[in-house]
């Protein structure tokens, strides 16, 4: 049997929201992190999933399964950490492969980073390909800013988190949607539920922690630290916000140059240090 | 004035003429005012002794970064308190001489120099600093930087911790050095960007470490409340999330203004105890060389786009190279075969989210539209005035493709090469 | 020693005909059971094939007066030859009308032949160039055979070497015609095509009628597979019609992805599903290959996959992709084989199983299960368009007599100017109307035609459920894909309207005298028939009754009616974008451009955004409200 054999990746699926209706769907982070993992050889592919199974999320369930997998692990009736730990004990992975962030809740990333934590396995964020599968490693490649690529190799077990520049997830199919299954799993272990855990659950903050739709933050204004007061006025008269754009008409090819690389370098976005 | 052209006919000094010539150099109003009777710089005389305007430095820039002509004839008062603006001197000085308590920023220091998200973050700090007295912002640097600017930033200490390591990605050594400065300081705040792989990646495992359930994506702190409050985006930037403040902080940009109008020591800091060496279980091998050009459009963040309206491919081609852009193309681009199909951007090829689109003889049909929906700024070069694309754009040159192109490819040369000279 | 031979070749062919018969028959066996009426259809056969068919074949007259000479006197000396000389009856009568069928079927033959000679490309050549000579040696084998029988010329052909060229001639007239019947020969469309008619899956089109709607998937019959992975997924009337085929290119030469160059062929995808009904590769096939894609390299059989997971199967996914579903071809054959029938059951297997929509065809229908649109735009706010209009929206006034079903468009700043011409009308005829507003789901159109019946079917559900809590006479849209699923795919769900598409319903509206005209002053105009207003649902006139009413000269393109050029945005083509040598909507645009005309009419979104994504210089693109619009005075100003 060879080493590659033995690899077991566990993925960690949520149930996502759609961004405009938020309407249950798979979470798109952790659809991309399935998608790495069946692309790989010879692993053995575990999907987990900690929660109750209803008919809000059942179908967003299914369209997991529609990607090709047989059948979806379900913890029911744990704390979600909790529950990822056995999960991932229990299916003795060495591999955790996970979205970045939920798409519902706080969505706050910190789960995978909890979990290795947990686990005592180092944590990898940012992941777009795995490379290579060695013997007690693996190398990856991470996103950088502007579509860069970092290589890295870390040493398994380990939880990799997934990049949103990630391989596209493959459509779901309708039909082994519907036909793979859902399977509540036993964990042995998973009735200790110590007081140290229950430390992240929002609802014991002595300060209500409160959701609401999010709202459109402010554009920041460009401050004008005007020394006069008749320029202090005229800045404060001054309409807040620009309606629609400059247009250059018949000025010089060179003047029309000098106008669009003063907006690249406003943006930042041109660099000057780079080759001629 | 004659005086000064006699000299310059006794002894020329080309690179200072070239940069009378480059309004967009960045000694050009210096050198510019030198020479003219005025230090108003909407027209000055020009290396051959014509006198050069530069409409665009009348008027003054309004807070939304419009500019406002003022007629009232007070046009040169307006633009010198411009420039005083720009080289504003008296920053009164903050110093704290012994701190009682500390707040720690982990800056990202994208290429070695203070993100305008660092910035921010240290305003932030100081916003929580001055709640309580003699507590200093202290700054944590890992490996070689470029900055200049601390003290103008806020930065009252600076923890710089060197080592080659920190070249590239290591996250397990940056957090042992975070551990033992918390055990050392004990600080009130821990303060990181939320981006990507820097803060957003640092700043969640030390929440971890530490067992503090940190407050991500923060974008507003309350500082009137009892306890603090602070709203953080939830639910992947759907909802809003009121909460205490915790100890630990990763925020987005803008969640404070930076400072602006203050000095500070940038004392330097060095920790008693040091974290000791560990094997690292991430191994850093390097950066994989990706071609800007290249580079999948959804991840661009600046596209240089070409339609139906180029002429010169080749020039186009060598324009994004230059400009270190990524390239795209309409359909019709793509069907004439002069752009590979996965450089497509509208609604059957990519959507794209870049900071800068820049649409080169692109008419702006609703279909192409549609994949640019989300770009933050649109700079259209296009002969017709009244096309589509022009009305989307934020800045539109009505004019060749070809020959502005050629134009922008000199100027970034020549900015380029100025660059060097003065490095 | 002819008389000996005779009967014995002439039941000797039948009997191998007959075992070919049956072997072809269990080949179509291998298809799932269909609830086609069998002696139902069997006594419906001849007026199929004598009217129906007929008038499809009569657009060809060349072929069609070529046929009933060749296809009448082969029936008729086939028959009289089996009585005559396998039987053996000695009568005079039928002895001479042998001859007559006979010298009819040489008659055809020749024409055959003639056509033959310099074949149009859409032909297949191969066996089908030997055809007409076996026409002609059957026909004058049997002529001369018959000759001495009716004592016209005396029995000296005891010759033997007369008799062995007449025994060569009759072998091979009996070997094409009777044993090639059943066993694959180009006669096969004969035996299959007269099955294929008395079992027609769409028995709805005989007699002049119509039937154009998808059949509906049935998820709670686990024995369905989801859509058609091999032939033997077919229904076995469905591999029945294939076999009908008679390989005469119409359909290849009226299918616009073809003549873009996309690798589509409809005769070409015919043929492959009879390849694979019988086992084989299509190195034998004899007509235009799929464009860009050589043969010998594709094969397959009744039971493996259409479309091989890995290396070649029977077909490539793109050409399934590239169809419109313009129906052209299916109008066009004279078999009435169903084409687009077949082309959606192959792209449900690969849409609802193996999740294989290509390019943005995922995208669309995760956006239509998401958001119910294919944008993924808010569906609060469809309605946004209108915000100045004060629509009545049927959940505040609860009834009402028109329903005004907008359509995806109203997400579209194209479509909402024609939205808002058609609303300007509407209030000028005081027509009593409202919207279903952000109640108004996407019709699930794209959906079904991109293969995803489950999708297609939830819409159409939520939409039934929805519009069955109002009340209202009659549905009224700009959108023929909306139109035609309302009228005739939600039955299949319980949701029967009387549905009316807006050239349609103003025409009505003008003949009533709710509308007034003033004299046209515009540039010249000419009409593109959408398909899924023309083709599917066969209306043809109201939009140009309407122009002509408004005062419009319609310059015809050549290519318009039954036979309009798709503009390429059907069937979710624009979406999963399969490359050819040019787009169809060029192609179109240059139909139009030779009418020289300065306008476009059109009666649909699709059509418009399709046309207009035609780079400049082109003719201006109008819906048909716009231009009507337009045209409106007030009926005292018209006084
Ligand atoms: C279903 C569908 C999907 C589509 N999807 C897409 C898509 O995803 N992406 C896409 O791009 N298109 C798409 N299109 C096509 C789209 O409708 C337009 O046809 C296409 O975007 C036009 O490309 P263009 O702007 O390059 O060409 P044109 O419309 O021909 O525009 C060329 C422009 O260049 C200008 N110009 C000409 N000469 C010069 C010069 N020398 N210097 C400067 N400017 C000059 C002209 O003024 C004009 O504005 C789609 C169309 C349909 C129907
Ligand atoms: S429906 Fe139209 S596009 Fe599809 S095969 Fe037939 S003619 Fe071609
Ligand atoms: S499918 Fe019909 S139109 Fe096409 S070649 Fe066969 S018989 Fe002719």
């Amino acid at each position: 049997m060879s080493l590659n054999q033995a690899t077991r990746v566990a993925v960690l699926l949520s149930i996502g929201q759609h961004p405009v209706t938020a309407r249950a769907r798979r979470a798109d982070q952790d659809a991309r992190a399935l998608e790495l993992a069946l692309q790989l050889n010879h692993a053995d592919v575990i999907p987990l999933h900690v929660g109750q199974l209803n008919e809000h999320n059942e179908a967003a369930l299914r369209s997991y399964l529609g990607m090709g997998i047989s059948q979806i692990k379900l913890i029911g009736n744990s704390d979600i950490l909790l529950g990822l730990e056995q999960g991932v004990r229990e299916s003795q992975a060495n591999i955790v492969l996970c979205g970045s962030r939920a798409e519902t809740g706080e969505g706050s990333g910190l789960v995978p980073y909890l979990l290795a934590k947990k686990l005592g396995w180092p944590i990898v964020s940012g992941l777009v390909s795995i490379e290579k599968l060695d013997q007690g490693s693996a190398t990856l490649l991470q996103a950088l800013p502007r579509g860069q690529r970092r290589k890295l190799k870390v040493s398994l077990p380990a939880v990799l988190a997934v990049d949103p520049a990630a391989a596209v997830a493959r459509q779901s199919a309708f039909g082994p949607a519907q036909r793979g299954a859902i399977t509540p799993q036993k964990l042995s272990s998973i009735e200790a539920v110590s007081g140290a855990e229950v430390k992240h659950n929002s609802a014991l903050h002595s300060f209500l922690w409160q959701f609401q739709p999010a709202k459109k933050r402010p554009k920041r204004l460009k401050i004008i630290k005007a020394t006069s007061a008749r320029d202090r006025f005229k800045a404060a008269a001054a309409k807040a916000d620009a309606s629609g754009g400059k247009v250059l008409q018949g000025v010089s090819a060179d003047d029309a140059a000098n106008e669009i690389i003063k907006l690249l370098l406003e943006e930042s976005v041109l660099n000057l240090d780079g080759h001629l | 004035m004659s005086e000064n052209m006699n000299n310059s006919t006794l002894r020329r000094d080309p690179r200072r003429e070239w940069i009378l010539r480059n309004r967009l150099h960045p000694q050009h109003s210096e050198i510019a005012t030198e020479d003219s009777s005025s230090d108003v710089l909407h027209e000055w005389m020009g290396p051959q002794g014509i006198k050069r305007k530069a409409p665009h430095n009348i008027g003054f820039i309004g807070p939304n970064g419009i500019r406002r002509i003022d007629r009232s004839g007070t046009q040169q008062a307006g633009s010198a308190s411009r420039k005083e603006i720009a080289q504003q001197p008296s920053r009164r000085s903050h110093q704290i001489q012994h701190p009682q308590q500390y707040i720690l920023v982990v800056a990202d220091m994208t290429g070695g120099r203070l993100s305008a998200q660092d910035k921010d973050i240290l305003g932030l700090a100081h916003q929580l600093a001055a709640k309580k007295a003699e507590t200093a912002v202290m700054l944590v640097v890992f490996g070689e930087h470029k900055e200049a600017a601390f003290a103008e930033a806020g930065v009252d200490r600076l923890l710089h911790i060197e080592g080659e390591a920190f070249d590239g990605f290591s996250p397990d050594l940056r957090l042992a050095w975070l551990t033992a400065i918390e055990r050392e300081l004990h600080p009130d705040y821990w303060l990181f960007p939320d981006s990507g792989l820097g803060g957003g990646d640092l700043g969640r495992r030390l929440a971890v470490e530490l067992d503090v359930h940190a407050a991500t994506g923060l974008w507003q702190v309350n500082l009137k409340e009892q306890p603090i409050s602070c709203v953080c985006r939830a639910a992947a930037s759907t909802q809003d999330l009121t909460r205490e403040l915790p100890r630990v902080i990763l925020a987005l940009s803008e969640c404070a203004e930076p400072i602006s109008d203050s000095l500070h020591a940038v004392q330097e800091f060095n920790l008693v105890r040091q974290p000791l060496d560990q094997l690292p279980r991430i191994q850093d091998l390097g950066a994989v060389a990706v071609d800007p050009a290249s580079v999948s459009l959804a991840e661009a963040e600046f596209i240089l786009s070409g339609g139906n309206g180029i002429r010169d491919w080749d020039g186009f081609h060598q324009t994004a190279e230059i400009l270190g852009a990524t390239e795209g193309a309409s359909r019709v681009a793509v069907d004439d075969g002069y752009m590979p199909r996965d450089r497509q951007v509208g609604a059957t090829g990519t959507w794209v989210t870049a900071r800068v689109y820049m649409a080169v003889g692109i008419s702006g049909a609703i279909q192409h539209l549609q994949g640019i929906q989300s770009c933050d700024k649109v700079i259209c070069i296009n002969t017709d005035a009244g096309c589509d694309m022009v009305k989307r754009a934020d800045l539109a040159l009505i004019g060749d493709s070809t020959e502005i192109l050629a134009a922008v490819r000199r100027k970034v040369s020549e900015l380029k090469q100025e660059k060097r000279h003065v490095a | 020693m002819l008389n000996q031979i005779l009967p014995l070749l002439i039941f000797g062919a039948l009997l191998l005909a007959v075992v070919g018969g049956v072997r072809r028959i269990r080949l179509w066996r291998n298809g799932r059971p269909s609830d086609v009426p069998i002696m139902a259809g069997l006594a419906a056969l001849p007026r199929r094939y004598l009217v129906d068919l007929h008038h499809v074949v009569a657009r060809d007259k060349y072929i069609s007066n070529t046929h009933v000479a060749t296809g009448g006197g082969f029936v008729a000396a086939a028959i009289l030859a089996i009585l005559v000389h396998g039987l053996q009856l000695n009568s005079q009568i039928l002895a001479w009308a042998l001859l007559a069928a006979t010298t009819s079927m040489f008659v055809g033959a020749l024409f055959v032949a003639k056509r033959r000679v310099q074949p149009p490309e859409r032909l297949s050549k191969g066996p089908w160039m030997r055809l007409p000579k076996s026409l002609l040696a059957f026909s004058i084998g049997f002529f001369l055979v018959t000759l001495p029988v009716t004592g016209l010329v005396p029995a000296v052909l005891g010759a033997w070497v007369l008799a062995l060229i007449l025994s060569v001639l009759i072998i091979w007239g009996l070997g094409e015609m009777f044993f090639g019947m059943t066993w694959g020969g180009p006669m096969k469309h004969a035996f299959a095509g007269a099955l294929h008619l008395a079992f027609h899956r769409r028995a709805e089109r005989f007699n002049g009628g119509r039937s154009t709607g998808l059949k509906p998937l049935h998820f709670d019959d686990q024995q369905q597979p989801l859509g058609v992975e091999k032939p033997s997924e077919f229904t076995w009337n469905q591999l029945l019609g294939f076999d009908a085929c008679v390989q005469c290119g119409r359909c290849e030469a009226m299918c616009p992805a073809f003549a873009a160059g996309q690798p589509l062929n409809p005769k070409k995808l015919i043929q492959d599903m009879v390849v694979g009904l019988a086992g084989g590769s299509d190195a034998a096939y004899a007509g235009s290959p799929y464009p860009g894609k050589p043969l010998g390299e594709h094969q397959g059989g009744p039971f493996a996959s259409i479309i091989a997971r890995e290396g070649q199967g029977l077909l490539d996914a793109e050409t399934l992709w590239s169809c419109t579903t313009c129906r052209a071809c299916v109008e066009e054959c004279p078999m009435m084989i169903e084409h687009v029938d077949a082309i959606v059951d192959m792209r449900r297997h690969l849409t609802l199983e193996r999740g294989q929509t290509p390019n943005k065809g995922a995208e669309v229908i995760d956006n239509l299960i998401a958001t119910d649109n294919p944008n993924g735009f808010n569906p609060a706010s469809r309605m946004n368009w209108a915000a100045d209009l004060a629509l009545p929206v049927l959940s505040d006034v609860k009834r009402t007599d028109v329903l005004l079903w907008m359509g995806d468009g109203a997400f579209d700043m194209r479509n909402q100017r024609s939205l808002r011409a058609l609303v300007k009308i509407l209030r000028a005829a005081k027509v009593d109307f409202a919207v279903l507003g952000n109640e108004e789901r996407d019709s699930g159109d794209v959906a079904r035609r991109l293969g995803d019946e489950a999708t297609f079917q939830s819409l159409a559900k939520r939409n039934i459920t929805t519009l069955a809590q109002y009340s209202f006479r009659s549905i009224v849209t700009c959108d023929p894909h909306s139109f035609h699923v309302l009228k005739n795919e939600y039955s299949d769900f319980g949701g029967q309207y009387v549905v009316y598409h807006h050239s349609t319903f103003i025409n009505h509206l003008r003949q009533t005298g709710k509308l007034n005209f003033a004299p046209y002053k515009g540039g010249s105009v000419t009409y593109h028939d959408p398909c899924y207003l023309g083709r599917y649902n066969g209306e043809y006139d109201a939009p140009r009754d309407l122009l002509a009413a408004a005062g419009i000269q319609v310059i015809e393109m050549e290519r318009s009616g039954f036979r309009s050029r798709c503009c390429g945005g059907g069937g979710g083509a624009p979406i999963t974008d399969i490359p050819g040598k040019q787009r169809i909507p060029d192609m179109r645009m240059e139909d139009i451009k030779q009418t020289g005309a300065e306008i476009v009419a059109v009666g649909c979104p699709q059509c418009t955004a399709m046309l207009e994504g035609v780079v400049d210089p082109r003719p201006e693109v109008l819906d048909i409200a716009e231009i009507i619009a337009k045209q409106l005075v007030e009926a005292e100003e018209a006084a």
